[in-house]
């Protein structure tokens, strides 16, 4: 991969291969009067603001030590370093470039009809923050991106140009995501993805249509287009490095995008089916979601009174989780006739319920991907059991001493041939004491539980009224 | 019959040193046990013995855990001496005894029936909670000649285990981290390599800050301020994520505090 000359990307004159001229700075809204006196205080907290709606944060997926004369390592698993009022983690330096933006998303904050207060960073300044910051251990590294300014190319040179000078001048070997903005040209793209750990293209909105109603400036094909070539550039890393150990590496931490829930009326099966998709064909490191939060009221989107659908992105999380950890496929989740989850159970509970014909699940003899099936157990406790079991048959009180939580898994595993109380293997029975196991009470052992009348407890309310119809 | 009780020294040395004292009982080693630190309730029918630290013993019993634990099993033996528990110097010998006996390698910490390496297991694993949590947590602070000194107060002994990671992480920074229950700084000068020294009474902390200090904490506060969104306020799983006991050092907990002094 050859390697674009620094003046070419920062002075800039006629990038090779790009058909658009590079702007000069007369013609660059960005730098306008009013900014330059801007403290930088309040830089901080315009473009920090603008960038908080982007989920990603996560600073894991390349174990890369320091080579000792710069500043800064990164580590496989991640670091997290604060949790903000809102409990997400603080890992990276999230801001954006500029706010100044030339596209006009319905859901977004930064579009060009708000009048909003717009802010645009020096390259120099995104750098002294990210090392002081660093230094102090406040971040983990930088997560850079922007609105578009001018247009897609010029808006990733200045990215370009900024995480150029963080790894070269500063000697920064921290963690770095930048966006890839969506229609710039692929010369630019390939050129980051040399420097940047994690690119990240937003899907948005999982269906076309969505997207052309609410972003009318973003096409579908604009979005896969450096999508499908920063994964190829991601192999064909892959390829080299195996050949010679000391090629530059390609977006090593992977690839990510997320979608807004919530604004556009798909269904949860609709979404899992895209994000499963985007795994299977993108080789995506991660799908976020994010609960749509209405800051523009718009016409076009929906009004939530209730507050941001976090429930609704809770439930994608787990079964998301569930298509990269657990070996399970979205068609097993969801279907055309159940779109959507369950509100009162988790995904892998929902699925056991629906699949009592697998269970219970003798623990001392199954496989780890049965046993990975259970609901309440996960990759730690399945492992732990899988090793623990070697030295000898295990019982429920192993299980509770090595860390298995049984509030779930009891209902669907037997040690030694046995369960850990007396139960039915009966959906309705099941799903009550799954329930009532949320507000902390026993399942009770003779199989007798009492229903609570509930605006929520009735699942199987619709059969029933049709009885009752069909019997008035 | 009597039991009998090898008081050793609370470091990985003292009780390694335990360790070889116990091989040497002349009694089965079912009925020795080791003691780190002080014995607070002597019981009857039992001897107490003190044990001497010696290097030379230490290192002979390392070197064995290496060679039968492997690297791994180890670090894991050692990160689990760090505890702060009374007990961990009876569980991690009750696992060596085992380790020893089976011949299984370092497989044997797999086996989390046995309550010994159970116990082993779980408080190599706090130990190792707490350091990552150090690892994310920890705020430097800038002192007026640019070093970054950062303060502590684990309840495990993790100093050591949070060396590596800041050492590879800023190579050409002076930094300084100190445990403030233990009273022990890590220094690592510049390009060079961290030594561990313990303070001394009379030493006077330091307690002015450079002009940048001021600047980027209260920027980084800021940051922390505006990143939040308020639709989704949390402070429940803020908690869970974040304990309140690591935020007294935490410049986003703390603001305008930078300039405090932090004499005892």
């Amino acid at each position: 991969m050859k390697q674009l000359p620094a003046e070419i990307a920062v002075g800039g004159t006629r990038t090779a291969g790009c058909d658009i001229e590079i702007m000069t700075h007369e013609k660059v809204p960005c730098i306008m009067k009013e900014q330059e006196n801007m403290s930088i205080s309040e830089k901080l907290n315009i473009l920090a603001d603008a960038a908080k709606y982007d989920v990603s944060c996560s600073s894991s997926g390349v174990e890369r030590r320091g080579d000792g004369r710069g500043i800064g390592n990164s580590s496989r698993a991640g670091i997290c370093h604060s949790f903000g009022a809102d409990g997400r983690c603080i890992s990276l330096l999230k801001i954006l470039f500029t706010n100044e933006c030339i596209f006009d998303c319905k859901y977004c904050m930064n579009r060009k009809s708000n009048d909003v207060r717009r802010a645009c960073f020096t390259p120099e300044e995104v750098c002294n923050l990210t090392i002081q910051f660093y230094r102090r251990n406040y971040i983990e590294g930088l997560f850079l991106s922007s609105g578009i300014i001018n247009n897609p190319t010029y808006t990733m040179e200045q990215l370009y140009r900024t995480v150029y000078l963080l790894r070269t001048r500063y000697y920064f070997q921290g963690y770095i995501h930048v966006k890839a903005i969506p229609g710039a040209d692929a010369q630019i793209v390939e050129q980051m993805g040399l420097l940047a750990d994690r690119m990240s293209v937003n899907l948005e909105l999982p269906t076309a249509e969505g997207l052309s109603r609410l972003a009318p400036n973003k096409h579908r094909k604009n979005i896969l287009t450096p999508m499908r070539q920063i994964q190829q550039g991601i192999t064909q890393n892959k390829e080299e490095l195996m050949v010679y150990r000391h090629a530059k590496s390609f977006v090593p931490a992977g690839q990510s995008t997320q979608m807004i829930i919530g604004a556009t009326p798909e269904s949860d099966y609709q979404l899992l089916m895209v994000a499963e998709k985007l795994y299977q064909r993108f080789d995506l490191k991660r799908v976020y979601y994010s609960a749509f939060v209405n800051v523009n009221e718009d016409k076009d989107l929906p009004s939530l009174p209730g507050g941001p659908p976090l429930l609704r992105e809770h439930r994608l999380y787990q079964a998301d989780w569930l298509l990269r950890f657990y070996g399970f496929e979205a068609g097993e989740l969801l279907s055309e006739q159940k779109p959507n989850f369950n509100v009162l159970i988790d995904p892998k509970a929902d699925w056991a319920l629906r699949h009592l014909e697998y269970f219970p699940v003798e623990i001392n003899r199954a496989d780890y991907q049965t046993i990975l099936r259970v609901p309440g157990i996960g990759v730690k406790s399945a492992q732990r059991i899988v090793k623990a079991r070697r030295s000898g048959n295990l019982n429920f009180e192993h299980l509770k001493k090595i860390g298995v939580v049984l509030k779930r898994a009891l209902f669907f595993i037997t040690c030694n041939g046995k369960t850990m109380y007396p139960i039915r293997m009966n959906e309705d029975y099941i799903t009550r004491n799954l329930i009532s196991n949320e507000q902390g009470r026993r399942p009770s052992p003779d199989g007798l539980t009492y229903k609570q009348l509930s605006l929520f407890d009735d699942y199987h309310m619709g059969e029933e009224e049709s009885q009752w119809k069909s019997i008035i | 019959m009597e039991e009998y009780y090898l008081i050793c020294e609370d470091s990985l040395e003292g009780i390694f040193s335990g360790v070889y004292q116990a091989y040497l009982q002349k009694c089965p080693l079912e009925r020795v046990h080791l003691i780190a630190g002080e014995e607070e309730n002597y019981r009857l029918f039992a001897v107490y013995k003190r044990c001497e630290s010696s290097r030379e013993h230490a290192e002979k019993v390392g070197r064995t855990l290496k060679r039968e634990l492997g690297e791994e099993g180890y670090y894991r033996i050692c990160r689990t001496l760090a505890s702060y528990e009374a007990d961990k110097a009876e569980a991690v010998f009750r696992t060596i005894v085992m380790a020893l006996h089976r011949k299984t390698g370092g497989k044997i910490l797999e086996d989390l029936k046995d309550p010994y390496i159970r116990r082993v297991f779980e408080l190599d694993r706090t130990v190792g909670n707490e350091t990552h949590s150090h690892i994310e947590f920890i705020r430097f602070r800038e002192l007026t000649d640019g070093v970054l000194y950062a303060q502590i107060s684990p309840k495990n002994h993790i100093l050591t285990f949070l060396m590596p990671h800041f050492t590879d992480r800023f190579p050409l920074e002076n930094f300084v981290i100190h445990d403030i229950g233990r009273n022990l700084f890590a220094v690592h000068p510049a390009e060079r390599e961290y030594v561990m020294v313990s303070g001394q009474e009379e030493w006077k902390l330091p307690d002015t800050f450079s002009e940048g200090e001021e600047k980027y904490s209260e920027l980084f506060t800021e940051f922390f301020h505006t990143i939040a969104i308020k639709e989704r306020t949390n402070s429940e799983l803020q908690r869970g994520m974040l304990p309140v006991r690591y935020r007294k050092y935490m410049t986003e907990f703390n603001r305008g505090n930078t300039g405090n002094t932090v004499n005892k």
